[in-house]
């Protein structure tokens, strides 16, 4: 018999629409999915299977599909669709994956026949060796092989994220989560609803299960409610949104498809990751049912059976209007009542229960309707090619045939505790639901319904009023009448016995990563008898299903192998995500363009239009170098920029740099506590080079200290250092000196910054400045003035990063990009030239100057760097004082900074490159190779026309003179090198005076 | 002010507006040199706003105040305010005028909007009007101030584009 329509569904319109699964077009309606517009279409072949390429068809109704997932390609080739969830929609191309050269004939198969050698463990056991296999043969192989579509292309998703913050969340709109909702409307509580599907109602519309419903129609009910629900002012209802993950704190993940039944808007956000967080979490996502194992039961044809009661009433399909039935509880019973109400009849009803467990009452229900049944039976298997033509069924040790070409079936069902049990709660083994259910919860997490292992429909009510008692509502009062033939009862079964063995045949456990039940017996024997070896031994329930229809069978069948309880035997863990999420979705905005924020300075523009290249310091975008023709190379724009700045001047945009502005009573006192600098007879309106250490002793941060007067200072730091070393003083100042009265603004952004350097900066300042004296007798190096200018306020100090004549001008944003402009209004007639980061780097290590995050590291101390002169030694304290006479800090062979240059001029010694004393490296390294420490910056110095470099080497100081050697990267031979002073350039500091 | 999007129940713009960060113990004494110089006390609960039509004045902490000038002042007259104010040894004004910016977002949506960018609860109940909050927007600090009717977001003016690119991209999703 083939597939029928059931037009009493009002789920489906009767709207065509046309699609394509492997190129050939098939009609489905509006609202099917692609498994309810395939049976529809009685295409039962959906899929090859992930090992043996066996032929497998819909298993499912929902996310807890095994077996058919396809790929959509009109939609960037998105793999791994569940075509159980995934609606169609005009147009839409849908292929099945892991098949080749097509779903009917798959050379794949052949791993079938193959399967003895494919047992559990087999990649343990087989990719031992020979040696060098691995890399040439089989990662190659099974790279090829592994996985089941093909990734997407050229996807560029506009997935977004929504937070909520709610006081209760409903995860499931089915009875129990109506009725929640319905408790819960016009009170005090902020609640959200969540439901995966793109309707409410759960298993009042999957089944004929539930009558009426405070004697209405359950889909007028539904109507009701839902209205209800949209009418009040605290309860919002988010469809199509499967909660994947429930983490700590009630912190809920949720992804919601925007595009359910339609085409994808490029210019729209295809899905919403929303982040839920909430007081109360309520559990009311039901149950899934699980099946049996027997041989065969992959075979296209094998549906659950609540599955395929679902396809009748949600999608108005009858996959098969004979089928077979065969259960070992009494679930199934609706499904049977729903077939015959269709005028259908099943081809056998076989139950493995006794009579007294099926009762007289549903036996005289099959009686009456001539129903071919088979108590205390079971279905020992089914044969058929690509889809069941016979099933085997086993009664009394006799094997009768039945001709069917589906076979619906039913293990029994499982509370749906991945979430629960992802929240942490622990669950307990029920004997006479022969499931898990909730058993103590870690969070504020209530269970509702059949996910709490309650599967009367008829104590919903009184069991919401129960558990939700503590929130401040009134009682709900809903009568509830049953279809239902009979309470749920259940017979233990989680396998049957087989009678006919061939490669072939196999009886599986979990369908979606292959795994067998002889699988789980051989890994047992093998030694893996603890649930969480076995499952990673044979993958079992690892799939992108995690087992959702077969994870508690396996550990049935593994109890009863070591023959224990299932309790003592226990569960394995359910992780996030509930279900597969796209990693586009869990990115959202945070890529491309906004993959981490950008920060400008005020005169970002001026940078662009004058051929900057950009570097990434932090979320600073720094000029990097200029351009200045197309063409010109990074070598050669840097060698220019220096040479420039050396010979006349030069201008650097310094705004990234942190500033903090430290005033109180006691910022004297403050300031000799950070750092180790003394403070306290520098002249007020003076500056001062300072070093921040780590309670270690190690450096970690550097800047400038300008000193208003003892109560007033300005400090600079580093670009990247500036959010920590203003938070390190407030934490400083409130929990180890709270006695200090001291405050601390971060004026980073309050403040551009341009360094302009040069033998011709004074005369350059001097023109833009009129009013001010650079002399050097009236503006000393080290010093600072502040006066007005351009309707704000400056701040000029006269330093230098370069060792030459230098000055640091502080202005507001605001006039930043005016006074820019100005400077280089008059600096044209002195060919002043704009230099970026590079070329700063190149100056400083001309002279010697260390930057920290380069030269240091976190091991470094002011000693390596030979910065005794920065260290107060008269202070009595400062942050990290004890440390610096630690034997460990204070002995002579600890890395120390030393100059380094080759002794072959032509020779360029690159950064990060070993400094040895061995002038080659063996060729095959069997020993450890002396090591002296590294070159820690390198540079070709236009100003020498050679190269000069620094380097952190162990005893520096006692190495001047010497030769030594720097590794490279071209060959074993490495290249000779002296050791000098780091100070290249004016070591008198003419320049710097001058 | 600048009109930046208005779309969807949303409606966002930019403002010239200027910042003092005012840093004390909140006794009487700063309490009186605060009122001298403006004729204000001010707010003396943690997070509290005062508000009225020529400013914004805040407790962003135990010792922490920022006093948002709503309409442009003369920049000299904030110069000299920020000098009278540090003419006490115990308390520190920083200029914050020109070194952030400023977004008034408005409309019934502006939650929902926010939330896109922020995981920050801006429920009424939890950050009432005329409460402020300090908090990560769009992955940047923001300090944000709920004026009941619409919020006025602040930030680093280094984060101006890419701070103004994320609305706009957010409203257009």
């Amino acid at each position: 018999m083939s597939a029928a329509d059931n037009k009493n569904s009002s789920y489906i319109t009767d709207k065509e629409v046309s699609f394509k699964f492997d190129g050939k077009k098939y009609i489905g309606y509006e609202g099917d999915t692609i498994a309810s517009a395939l049976l529809r279409n009685n295409v039962r072949l959906v899929a090859r299977s992930f090992k043996y390429h066996r032929p497998r068809g819909i298993y499912t109704c929902g996310i807890e599909e095994p077996n058919g997932i396809v790929q959509i390609l009109n939609e960037h080739n998105e793999p791994n669709t569940r075509a159980t969830v995934k609606q169609i929609y005009e147009g839409i191309r849908v292929s099945s994956q892991n098949c080749w050269p097509s779903l009917n004939l798959d050379i794949g198969s052949i791993n079938n026949l193959l399967s003895p050698m494919f047992s559990a463990g087999f990649y343990y056991k087989t990719f031992m060796g020979p040696k060098g296999f691995w890399k040439r043969i089989y990662e190659p192989i099974i790279r090829r092989t592994a996985g089941l579509g093909k990734p997407p292309k050229e996807f560029r998703s506009k997935s977004i994220h929504q937070n909520h913050n709610v006081d209760i969340v409903i995860i499931g709109g089915g009875l129990s989560g109506l009725i929640t909702a319905r408790k819960l409307i016009n009170t005090q509580y902020d609640v959200l609803l969540l439901e995966q599907d793109s309707f409410l109602g759960g298993i009042l519309k999957n089944s004929k299960k539930i009558k009426r419903i405070n004697n209405k129609e359950p889909n007028e009910w539904i109507n009701e409610t839902e209205k209800l629900i949209k009418d009040s002012k605290n309860i919002k209802i988010l469809k199509n949104s499967l909660v994947t993950s429930y983490n700590f704190t009630n912190h809920l993940i949720a992804l919601e498809d925007k595009s359910v039944g339609k085409k994808i808007d490029n210019n729209k956000s295809e899905l919403t990751l929303h982040k839920i967080r909430t007081k109360h979490t309520i559990l009311a996502n039901g149950h899934i049912e699980r099946f049996i194992s027997f041989r065969n039961n992959d075979l296209p044809g094998v549906m659950l059976a609540a599955s395929f009661e679902k396809y009748i009433h949600r999608y108005g399909v009858v996959p098969e209007t004979s089928p077979v039935i065969f259960t070992n509880n009494s679930t199934t019973a609706s499904l049977l009542k729903s077939l015959v109400d269709l005028g259908h009849k099943p081809a056998a009803y076989v139950d493995s229960r006794s009579k007294d467990k099926i009762g007289r009452k549903f036996l005289n229900y099959l009686e009456k309707n001539n129903i071919p049944f088979y108590i205390n039976a079971e279905v020992e298997g089914c044969d058929g090619n690509k889809k069941i033509k016979t099933i085997s069924i086993k009664k009394s040790n006799k094997i009768i045939k039945v001709k069917s070409s589906m076979l619906c079936i039913s293990g029994g069902i499982n509370p749906d505790i991945h979430l629960f049990t992802q929240s942490k709660g622990l669950v307990k083994w029920d004997d006479k639901l022969v499931t898990f259910k909730p058993d103590v919860s870690f969070q504020n997490t209530i269970t509702l319904g059949s996910v709490s292992g309650n599967y009367n429909y008829e104590k919903t009510v009184e069991e919401i009023n129960n558990k939700l008692s503590f929130f401040k509502t009134k009682n709900i009062k809903l009568k509830i009448e049953l279809n239902d033939i009979s309470n749920f009862n259940i017979k233990e079964l989680w396998e049957t016995k087989h009678e006919r063995k061939s490669n072939w045949s196999k009886s599986f456990i979990d369908l979606h990563n292959d795994v067998t039940t002889k699988d789980l017996k051989q890994a047992v024997r093998e030694g893996f008898d603890r649930i969480e070896h076995l499952k990673r031994f044979t993958t079992n329930s690892m799939g992108t299903d995690q087992g959702k229809i077969s994870s508690i069978n396996s550990l049935g069948i593994v109890s009863k192998i070591l023959k224990k309880k299932i309790s003592e035997v226990g569960t394995t863990t359910y992780r996030p995500p509930y279900a597969p999420l796209s990693f586009s979705a869990i990115a959202g905005r945070n890529t491309y363009e906004f993959y981490d924020p950008q920060r400008k300075t005020p005169i970002h523009n001026w940078h662009i239009e004058n051929k900057a290249v950009f570097e990434d310091v932090g979320q600073w975008k720094r000029p990097w170098y200029f351009k200045k023709f197309e063409m010109e190379s990074m070598h050669l724009a840097v060698q220019r920029e220096s040479e420039q700045t050396r010979k006349t001047a030069g201008i650097l945009d310094g705004s990234t740099l942190g500033k903090i502005e430290i005033k109180g009573k006691d910022s004297l006192e403050f300031m000799n506590l950070i750092y180790t600098n003394a403070f306290t007879k520098m002249k007020p309106m003076s500056s001062r080079y300072a070093l921040m250490l780590g309670e270690d002793g190690m450096i970690k941060d550097d800047g400038i200290v300008c000193k208003f007067n003892d109560k007033h200072f300005i400090v600079t730091t580093t670009s990247g250092g500036a959010p920590k070393v203003l938070a390190d003083m407030e934490e400083y100042l409130q929990t180890e000196w709270p006695h200090l009265q001291v405050y601390v603004n971060s004026i980073t952004e309050q403040f551009s910054t341009f360094n302009i350097s040069g033998p011709k900066s004074r005369d350059i300042v001097s023109k833009v400045f009129t009013d001010v004296d650079f002399s050097n007798e009236n503006f000393p190096f080290m010093t600072f003035k502040v006066f007005d200018y351009m309707d704000t306020e400056v701040r000029i100090m006269r330093a230098s990063f370069t060792g030459e004549l230098g000055y640091e001008i502080y202005i507001t944003p605001n006039k930043a990009l005016e006074l820019w402009k100005k400077i280089f209004h008059f600096g044209k007639a002195y060919d002043l030239v704009a230099y970026g980061t590079e070329t700063m780097h190149l100056l400083r290590a001309e002279k010697g100057y260390v930057v920290i995050g380069q030269e240091t590291d976190g091991t470094v101390t002011p000693l390596d760097l030979n910065f005794n002169w920065m260290i107060g030694k008269k202070k009595k304290d400062f942050i990290g004082k004890r440390s610096l006479t630690r034997s460990d800090t204070s002995r002579d062979d600890r890395k120390q900074l030393v100059g380094i240059i080759p002794i072959d001029k032509s020779e360029f010694i690159e950064e990060g490159q070993h400094v040895v004393e061995s002038e080659r490296l063996p060729k095959r390294i069997t020993t450890p190779v002396e090591y002296l420490g590294h070159v820690s910056s390198s540079y070709h110095s236009p100003n020498l026309n050679h190269c000069i470099a620094m380097a952190m080497i162990k005893g520096g100081n006692k190495l001047m003179g010497s030769k030594l050697f720097v590794s490279s990267t071209y060959g074993t031979k490495n290249i000779p090198v002296e050791v000098v002073s780091p100070v290249f350039i004016d070591p008198e500091n003419k320049r710097l005076l001058s | 002010m600048t009109q930046l999007l208005s779309s969807q129940g949303i409606d966002i713009s930019q403002k010239n507006f200027q910042q003092i960060i005012i840093r004390g113990d909140g006794k009487d004494q700063f309490n009186e040199k605060i009122n001298q110089e403006i004729s204000t006390f001010p707010p003396s609960k943690n997070l509290e706003v005062t508000t009225n039509d020529k400013f914004i004045f805040a407790k962003n902490s135990f010792d922490q105040w920022s006093l948002i000038y709503l309409v442009e002042q003369d920049y000299k007259e904030i110069l000299k305010f920020i000098s009278k104010i540090n003419s006490n040894d115990e308390i520190l004004a920083s200029d914050y005028s020109y070194g952030q910016v400023y977004f008034e977002i408005s409309g019934e949506n502006k939650n929902e909007f926010l939330n896109q960018l922020t995981h920050f609860d801006l429920r009424l109940k939890r950050f009432p009007a005329f409460t402020m909050a300090q908090t990560l927007i769009a992955k940047i600090d923001c300090t944000i101030y709920n004026l009941k009717d619409k919020y006025i977001v602040t930030c680093n003016k280094s984060y101006e584009d890419y701070f103004k690119e994320r609305l706009k991209d957010s409203i257009k999703l």
